[in-house]
């Protein structure tokens, strides 16, 4: 078998910090935030993270989300294409985003003994860790079927918890039928999400948001040992920061602070924690 | 009801089924006619008073029980006395009060006629049964008094079994222990009163006493109308879905007419008032009184001819009550019909039934969602027959009770006990804060076994603290505070903590004790005589001393309490 050179590209939801995507030369396609009848790519540049957390619960009319153009996808797609052998797409969850779709336009012209579309079926370092594990495969071993089993393997063990402040964009959002029924009408709930197999569940509902750290706290902990671990956070560096040391005992060295991406932001809301596992068990089983 | 003279004459104490029944009656005649006076001996200064109408609301259901049997077997009287006490056993004395009489048709259940020495038995049986009623027993309730009672005819009915001694050494231990309660139990101490739900218990034995002596004299019967409810079957246990049919009158002529009235006279009988009454074919006859003053008590087809006869009888009539059971038992199968279609019966897994008065509050438990919320609460608490109705009415084979009151713990715990066709578990939630924390909590578990889930609501109890602000009903010295009649106190976790004027100031004193300066989050539900204007001020008050804490006001419609607030 001839060792193949195998690039990946993503879209912006997957949260990989600069470092990372530059290490693996990940090619990442920008989102859309849309507000006060501006269109924001969310490539990091466009929009502060901080400021847009900062007014986003102020903002109106709330600002919504658009898949990347499929102009982008193609360029992005075409441009790592050029510098490889073969190249790996993962989007977000198909379920909850179009973005999928519009990749796999972009990704159209090419042979398909070329190009591998997966859907990632979560968001953030959930989808991130699919693509950075992936890479690291593909560097070690030059091998497209073992590069593909390993985004496969992470996503089976990659889990993503997100604790919410409120229940009001998510239902705003209405992308998640559960949330817009009558559950925190009239009581402030605040709900604690699993994004798995390309859905956003119901992991926990409490009322403080000091119960919804605990909750990420032990549901981290049910996946332990872990291979890799993000604290994502919206505009709570603090809390993501009290979050990593609660975690100490399972965090691998490098376990990755990382404010979470204003696509995803804006179904959220501000001031959330979050906690992507990758299960040590990834690789064995 | 048989004279002392004729009592006596047997010189022995032989007791059928039916005497059974008419002295049940007459306490629960004296215990109504005490019913106020047994709810101002409330301990605490908030509007609690409930323990004479919950105890009267359960000899009511007994009585309804036996209301249209005619049995001479005491066996069976006691059985069906019994069942109609747990079914609409309501508040704590109630619930122990049903179970003394479950310990007492425990230990008549095969005996045809009771003797002095069956009603030692009995007795015995009744303070066992009433005490393991109680997970922990305090001494200074109904409970001493109960079993003081009991152990006066354990001690003595080997030297006379007269049933009228007997009756009147037990009313005299009863007394003799109620004036000691002040002393074994603290509070009522401070509070200056004897425990209500013995003195209850005291009037019922009374009554009974004093019927069997024919000395329900007119002052004392003045203002008693026996059965101010028509005597409709109280719901059967288990329902059945046809719970309609169960509830059709059999008689065709319909469910009848409810008639009670005073006669003043000489030389009246009670044995030909009644035996005129069966002769018009009524039920549910109950006369008690003297040559004087008769109480009568029937139900007819002919509401004319109970009192045609009493005037051609020469005597004079009195407080008249006429209603119309027919239509309080279409009303009530219409009620009936009406609440059905609340409960909900798309719940999967264990399904929740809860208690809340107010509709904020209840639609704050369906949108979280209970299958179930009974209306009820501070002022009205739930029967054993009331959680019963609503379990059987649910499709849901596993169910957990949230009655958030203490006073409603123990029917939630019998319901439970007797729902032994389905997996029933009980949530000990105290208020309506810790019940809709345990609520919450629920929505954590979408596929466990009923006892995860029991778990996991308990141990959200420990997550809210509840406050709440109310007025003073009297004047009252607890601890270190003097509270008077109309200030306003606030509880905290059903303890009275503060007291005062303002309240503004009494509430955040109250949520000072509460750590509200440690918590996150706090909740004010403002009930039915407050308005959201009023709610705000408030929170705009309490958030310059507690500036870190996020605030939510929410209608919650409740009674009594104008602020219920939860601290997490």
């Amino acid at each position: 078998m001839t060792f193949k050179k195998i690039r990946f590209v993503t879209d912006s939801t997957c949260d990989i910090p600069p470092e990372l995507l530059q290490k693996h030369n990940i090619g990442v396609v920008p989102c859309y935030i849309n507000y006060d009848n501006k269109s924001y790519a969310d490539d990091g540049k466009q929009l502060s993270r901080e400021e847009f957390y900062t007014n986003l619960s102020s903002m109106r009319p709330a600002p919504t989300t658009a898949a990347p153009s499929p102009g982008d996808c193609k360029a992005a797609i075409e441009a790592a294409a050029a510098d490889a052998d073969h190249v790996v797409i993962v989007t977000v969850a198909s379920k909850l985003s179009g973005t999928y779709n519009v990749l796999r336009l972009g990704a159209a012209d090419l042979p398909p003994d070329r190009v591998t579309l997966i859907d990632g079926e979560t968001m953030s370092m959930g989808l991130g860790w699919q693509v950075v594990l992936g890479a690291e495969v593909a560097e070690a071993t030059g091998d497209i079927e073992k590069t593909v089993a390993a985004v496969k393997k992470v996503r089976e063990h990659a889990y993503l918890y997100a604790g919410l402040q409120t229940m009001e964009f998510l239902r705003r959002s209405g992308r998640v039928g559960w949330a817009t029924a009558g559950i925190g009408a009239l009581l402030q709930i605040k709900p604690v999400l699993l994004v798995k197999n390309g859905e956003v569940l119901s992991a926990s509902r409490v009322r403080t948001f000091a119960r919804v750290t605990d909750e990420l706290v032990r549901f981290a902990h049910s996946h332990a040992p872990l291979d890799r671990l993000t604290v994502l956070h919206a505009l709570n560096p603090d809390g993501a920061v009290d979050l990593r040391n609660r975690l100490a005992d399972i965090a691998p060295a490098d376990t990755i602070i990382t404010s979470i991406t204003p696509t995803i932001g804006t179904h959220i809301g501000p001031g959330g924690l979050g906690v992507v596992t990758v299960s040590k068990s990834w690789r064995t089983t | 009801m048989n004279t002392r003279a004729a009592f006596r004459a047997t010189n022995n104490l032989i007791v059928d089924g039916m005497l059974i029944k008419d002295l049940f009656g007459s306490g629960l005649a004296w215990l109504e006619q005490n019913r106020d006076q047994v709810n101002r001996l409330n301990v605490f200064p908030v509007p609690d008073g409930d323990t004479g109408t919950n105890m009267y609301l359960t000899m009511q259901s007994a009585y309804r029980e036996v209301a249209n049997i005619r049995e001479n077997h005491v066996g069976k009287m006691s059985a069906a006395v019994a069942e109609g006490a747990i079914k609409g056993a309501r508040g704590n004395s109630g619930v122990i009060l049903s179970q003394l009489w479950l310990g007492v048709a425990k230990a008549l259940k095969d005996e045809e006629k009771l003797t002095a020495e069956l009603l030692a038995h009995s007795c015995q049986s009744a303070v066992d049964m009433a005490y393991r009623a109680v997970e922990k027993p305090v001494e200074g309730t109904i409970l001493t008094v109960s079993r003081h009672m009991m152990e006066s005819v354990i001690e003595r009915y080997k030297t006379s079994q007269d049933l009228i001694w007997l009756l009147k050494s037990m009313v005299f231990a009863g007394r003799a222990s109620l004036r000691k309660t002040p002393e074994m139990l603290p509070i009522l101490k401070k509070a200056g009163v004897v425990d209500s739900g013995g003195q209850g218990l005291v009037y019922i034995f009374e009554g009974m006493l004093w019927a069997l002596c024919g000395k329900l004299t007119e002052a004392n019967m003045a203002t008693t109308s026996v059965f101010p409810v028509a005597t409709l079957p109280t719901l059967a246990v288990p329902l059945s879905p046809a719970w309609e049919n169960a509830l059709e009158p059999d008689d065709e002529e319909g469910y009848g007419y409810d008639v009670q009235f005073l006669m003043r006279g000489e030389n009246l009988s009670v044995d030909t008032m009644r035996a005129a009454l069966a002769d018009m074919g009524g039920w549910s006859t109950l006369v008690v009184g003297d040559e004087k003053l008769i109480k009568v008590h029937v139900h007819v087809h002919d509401p004319g001819q109970p009192i045609s006869y009493a005037i051609r009888t020469g005597a004079a009539i009195d407080d008249v009550v006429v209603e119309n059971m027919q239509r309080q038992y279409e009303d009530y199968v219409e009620a009936r019909k009406a609440r059905e279609n609340e409960v909900r019966t798309d719940v999967e897994g264990v399904a929740v039934i809860t208690v809340a008065a107010g509709a904020g509050l209840s639609q704050t438990f369906y949108d979280l969602g209970a299958a179930y919320v009974i209306p009820g609460g501070q002022t009205m608490n739930p029967s054993t027959g009331d959680f019963l109705d609503a379990i059987n009415a649910l499709p849901n084979d596993e169910v957990v009770l949230l009655p958030n009151n203490k006073n409603i713990m123990l029917a939630a715990q019998q319901a439970a006990i007797n729902a032994t066709h389905k997996r029933v578990r009980v949530v000990p939630s105290i208020s309506l804060p810790h019940g809709i924390s345990a609520m919450v909590e629920w929505g954590n578990y979408p596929n466990a076994p009923v006892d995860e889930v029991t778990e996991g609501m308990k141990s959200a109890l420990a997550y809210v603290q509840a406050c709440e602000i109310t007025r003073a009903t009297r004047d009252v010295e607890l601890d270190a505070l003097t509270v008077q009649q109309g200030q306003y106190i606030g509880l905290l976790n059903d303890n009275l903590v503060v007291a005062g004027d303002d309240v503004y100031d009494v509430t955040q004193r109250l949520l000072e004790k509460a750590g509200a300066d440690k918590s996150e989050r706090i909740t004010v539900y403002y009930g039915d005589d407050a308005h959201d204007a009023d709610a705000q001020l408030l929170v705009g008050h309490l958030q310059k001393r507690f500036s870190l804490q996020d605030f939510d006001v929410i209608s919650g419609g409740q009674a009594l309490y104008p602020f219920i607030i939860s601290v997490e």
